[in-house]
């Protein structure tokens, strides 16, 4: 029966796989999603955090973010949450190359590594059905850019000069539907969500499938897939994750 | 068994994350470095002159005949020496007369072909000349300063032969503002309504502060042997309305001043031999056109009204200001030999600086040609541009482009 189940499962996620990949363009990145967190459960209610990640893209080949910090998680009721965290993101911001009319060169700014702090607040509320909790997080994000100067190169000046990236901060509404599934006799407990980034127009889509599996209630690993679609305006192309994870508890 | 999958998983990451250290960046190194080329240097030339001597042309139905101030003879001579605010005049012609009023003089031939020997110097002093006569002027040593006006001003069309002394170093300089007689020109510190014809062995030096340096509204000639140099502050360094003829010599010419042509052919322009740098370093000019328009002149080292046509020789022009042209062609630009070197440097706020820019067409079947834009396009051809087969190299790259044929 469990090994039923199981295949079920299987073929559930992989038929959302499919349904993703027809989506996805030629030009699609790919790159990995590594992140290792600590928590404590204080009381039944108050729990916190740290996390660390890691992300490459470039098909695995180029590193592209490292992040960092702290979380803390008050339940409200037992089917509501409230969340708030901190992250210092280090980007290695990608190139961006600028054409005249005629197709030649503006300006070339090479990547670089550049440092963000983002502030998370969140809501989320659950509600299991059957063997299937039912979860949706709204989540607010807000992330400030400090002003830097780094180097541009303009064609039409043929030199180097400084370039100023402004400070700005942006506000994102992030909203996340996720299904998590408890199999009996099974290590392993799939997931699936949805989330949309949207500022004044969605930026960003996700789709995750994947698993978790548990040791003890100590070790958590999980392993998902997640396709990253990116709204019209935005220059970073779309990308296929692959995400591996792992939580201490203590 | 779960733990090993975990494992093996953590390792997969910490292996991927290890090598997650390519740059993505567009491989711009080869792209840049065009773009940052350094230009070749282009220095005034005091190098030697070591150049044969040109054979006149003999034949008297040659256009060029009367341009060889050998195929005159010259046997009614005056001397004129400036000594400070007055002159020494020896020599007598019939139907020459000369008047000084100080140290400026003036002198009406009537005569046939005379021969005028100048030297000593003057600060305040010049030399103008009436009548429709062919003549010599010998530089033998003469520095002359006019401050109201031309140096040397010759209001005849006939033609003036400048010779220079073998060895001699003469000096011509103009004053910031000219004293104007009704109905004549006087349009650089070296002026002629006629063509002036340079040859010898010596040097001359030209300093324009209140208009042109050397200006003929015929054709300039500079035969090999003479050593020219112009620098203007203020217009053009070196113009003739109907052509100018570079058989050999080396002519050095600056120019500092806004919209100022370093050398400036209303004609024809033909380089058969000889060195040719000229340095504009001015900035485009602002004006307004009778209409009331905005109207702007950009600098050039070289403009060149229609054919400019390369024997020989070696031409390096360049401009640093704004909008500066190294060449700047309304013609047509046909090379045939010689070297040719061209270097825009200059901004582009008012307008583009380019290396060269032609109206016309360009044809291109021998020397070496090489042209540089910091800024913009090295070259930038209207009509077509044809390059005859059997070059050596041929590179246009977004900044330079250098051709150049066997031998060069």
């Amino acid at each position: 029966m469990a090994r039923s189940k199981r295949k079920q499962l299987i073929s559930c996620l992989l038929a959302l796989c499919a349904a993703f990949i027809p989506t996805s363009s030629l030009a699609d990145d790919a790159g990995l999603v590594v992140s290792a967190e600590a928590s404590h459960k204080f009381t039944k209610q108050l729990s916190a955090g740290f996390e660390v990640e890691f992300r490459s893209r470039n098909d695995f080949r180029t590193a592209d973010r490292v992040s960092l910090g702290p979380s803390v998680t008050y339940k409200l009721l037992p089917w509501l949450k409230a969340s708030a965290d901190y992250n210092l993101l280090i980007d290695n911001n990608r190139e961006d190359i600028s054409y005249h009319e005629d197709e030649s060169y503006n300006n070339w700014r090479p990547s670089y590594w550049g440092v963000r702090h983002r502030f998370n607040v969140s809501l989320t509320a659950s509600h299991k059905i059957g063997r299937v909790e039912v979860s949706l997080r709204e989540r607010w994000q807000y992330t400030y850019r400090p002003s830097r100067v780094i180097d541009n190169f303009d064609f039409d000046e043929s030199m180097w000069e400084d370039h100023e990236v402004r400070g700005k901060g942006k506000n994102v509404l992030r909203s996340r539907l996720q299904l998590d599934w408890d199999i009996p006799k099974c290590k392993f407990d799939p997931f699936a969500s949805v989330e949309f980034h949207t500022t004044r127009e969605l930026e960003k889509t996700r789709f995750i499938v994947g698993v978790e599996h548990t040791i003890k209630k100590t070790h958590a690993f999980k392993a998902y897939y997640r396709y990253q679609l990116t709204g019209s305006s935005s220059d970073e192309p779309n990308i296929h994750l692959l995400g591996l994870g792992y939580t201490y508890k203590f | 068994m779960m733990r090993k999958i975990s494992y093996g998983l953590l390792a997969v990451a910490m292996a991927v994350t290890m090598v997650s250290c390519v740059n993505d960046d567009t491989d711009m190194d080869d792209i840049i470095a065009q773009y940052m080329v350094e230009p070749a240097s282009i220095d005034l030339d005091y190098s030697d002159l070591a150049e044969v001597a040109d054979v006149p042309v003999t034949d008297e139905n040659d256009s060029a005949y009367n341009d060889y101030v050998e195929n005159t003879t010259w046997n009614k001579v005056i001397n004129i020496n400036y000594a400070g605010d007055a002159v020494t005049v020896t020599g007598s012609v019939p139907g020459v007369t000369l008047q000084a009023d100080g140290a400026h003089v003036t002198v009406l031939n009537m005569s046939g072909p005379v021969k005028f020997v100048v030297s000593g110097a003057t600060t305040d002093g010049s030399l103008k000349f009436y009548g429709d006569k062919r003549f010599q002027i010998l530089l033998n040593g003469a520095e002359i300063t006019n401050p109201h006006g031309a140096a040397i001003n010759n209001q005849g069309s006939k033609s003036l032969y400048v010779v220079l002394a073998d060895g001699t170093v003469n000096r011509l300089q103009d004053g910031e503002t000219y004293a104007m007689v009704e109905d004549e020109d006087q349009k650089a510190a070296f002026f002629s309504e006629g063509q002036i014809i340079f040859s010898g062995r010596g040097e001359l030096d030209v300093i324009a502060v209140g208009r042109g340096g050397i200006r003929s509204d015929d054709y300039i000639r500079v035969r090999p042997g003479a050593r020219i140099s112009v620098n203007s502050s203020a217009l053009d360094g070196l113009r003739a309305n109907d052509g100018i003829i570079l058989d050999g010599g080396v002519v050095n010419i600056q120019t500092t001043g806004t919209g100022a042509k370093g050398v400036r052919s209303g004609g024809p322009m033909t380089v058969n031999g000889g060195r040719l740098v000229a340095i504009s370093t001015g900035d485009t000019r602002l004006g307004v056109t009778d209409e009331g328009d905005a109207d702007t002149t950009a600098c050039a080292a070289l403009y060149c009204d229609t054919l400019l046509t390369v024997h020989a020789g070696v031409l390096k022009l360049k401009a640093t200001g704004d909008g500066g042209k190294g060449l700047n062609g309304k013609g047509n630009m046909d090379m045939r030999g010689g070297s040719m070197t061209v270097v825009a440097t200059g901004t582009r706020e008012i307008k583009k600086s380019k290396g060269v820019k032609l109206d016309g067409n360009l044809g291109i079947t021998g020397g070496s040609f090489y042209t540089y834009s910091r800024l913009s396009d090295p070259l930038e051809v209207a009509g077509t541009m044809s390059v005859a087969p059997g070059y050596v190299t041929y590179d246009h790259e977004v900044r330079v482009i250098t051709i150049s044929y066997p031998g060069f």
